[in-house]
């Protein structure tokens, strides 16, 4: 927790103490505003196949050496553009798209907090959903407040030690697990992501570890996400994450107990669909973050008549 | 005995038991303080919402086509 002094700014660079008063200074001045698929959060068991339009300020509240999006997280607003769209703007854009949902990304929503939960809140009342995609890394009041106009989250799992969150992230394990449990809790979607660094946390007992949390903690049919890492921002000298790692980081969670796990980042047949967890059949065949076949009937496997976990309509 | 007078009789004394007593005092102070500040940070903790500024610091551009895929992870 920052203790922000007046004059100066906090970890994230984005809240600011004028004269005793905390200040955001993005809100409404998003630096990047586009449409996505909803696979590239990623989010695959949430609408899959439709675009989700997709926002992010500048600045973070971590400061990962591996971070994959660190001209835009750990950029000082001063130094950056950014757009003029307030909250109602934002909204009626994503009506004009025919998006049926919107994202809060790419950075991470924590640190435009305010920004993100006025605009979910219109977004709500417009039937539009909300996702977050976000490292988790937020006190409980705050979190519980938000989690009542999102409709899905991604949250990344980065390691599962304290040391690799202070080493790497500048933050701890614990919050972001406690974030973990209390969204699960209060009923929206979550999908967890893991990024595998080479050297870091690629080792088998490290996966095993993790995919046990998940499992004992958020429940077997929790999505769980291992991305390739691409060498970045202060990991230049690491090399990017082997197929073979991911393959067999996916073949660890499953044989763990858990029902969806997916590779990310680098093309994998098997790693990109969704399969029945008790049938085995086909459900959802991707290529990237396009759906070429989906047959699911009503959120259920049309094979065995398995209910599978998801928020499909 | 004020803590002035302490301080002043341990410097011109030079004595081992006195330095032995001013570094006791010097923790136990040092403690004493670290654990007002946690206190403190624990006892203020709660959730504020933060005002906007009207202005942005940076530079502002116009809206581009937003149906060209982001090239953000996320």
């Amino acid at each position: 927790m920052c203790l922000i002094e007046p004059g100066q700014s906090g970890e994230c660079r984005v809240r600011i103490n004028i004269d005793g008063v905390l200040r955001t200074v993005v809100y409404g001045f998003p630096c990047s505003l586009n449409i996505d698929p909803i696979e590239k959060k990623p989010l695959f068991h949430f609408l899959p196949g439709t675009g989700v339009l997709s926002i992010a300020t500048v600045g973070c509240n971590l400061h990962c050496l591996n971070c994959q999006n660190w001209e835009i997280s750990q950029a000082n607003p001063e130094d950056s553009q950014a757009v003029f769209c307030p909250p109602e703007r934002l909204v009626s854009l994503c009506r004009e798209s025919r998006c049926l949902s919107l994202a809060y990304t790419y950075t991470d929503p924590i640190i435009y907090y305010e920004y993100t939960y006025d605009t979910a809140k219109l977004a709500r009342q417009a039937n539009i959903r909300n996702v977050l995609v976000t490292a988790g890394y937020i006190n409980k009041e705050p979190w519980e407040k938000l989690l009542k106009y999102v409709d899905a989250a991604n949250i990344d799992l980065k390691g599962i030690t304290d040391d690799f969150y202070v080493r790497i992230c500048s933050a701890t394990l614990k919050p972001v697990q406690d974030a973990l449990l209390v969204a699960k809790a209060s009923g929206i979607l979550v999908e967890v992501t893991n990024l595998i660094i080479p050297t870091l946390n690629d080792k088998p007992e490290q996966i095993r570890e993790l995919s046990r949390w998940v499992k004992a903690n958020l429940g077997g049919e929790t999505p769980l996400h291992f991305s390739g890492f691409t060498p970045k921002y202060k990991m230049q000298h690491l090399p990017p994450t082997p197929l073979k790692t991911l393959e067999i980081a996916r073949e660890i969670a499953i044989s763990e107990g858990l029902d969806y796990v997916y590779i990310g980042n680098v093309r994998s047949k098997e790693g990109e669909n969704t399969y029945c967890p008790g049938c085995k059949s086909l459900l959802i065949e991707r290529k990237g973050y396009f759906i070429l076949q989906n047959r699911l009937k009503d959120g259920h496997c049309p094979d065995c008549g398995r209910e599978i976990y998801g928020v499909w309509k | 005995m004020t803590r002035r007078k302490f301080i002043h009789k341990l410097i011109k004394a030079g004595s081992h038991s006195y330095c032995v007593l001013g570094i006791a005092y010097c923790v136990y102070g040092i403690a004493s303080l670290f654990s007002r500040n946690t206190h403190h940070a624990r006892r203020t903790t709660k959730f504020v919402r933060a005002l906007r500024l009207k202005k942005y610091p940076g530079s502002l551009r116009p809206l581009r086509d937003i149906h060209k895929q982001s090239k953000w992870s996320g």
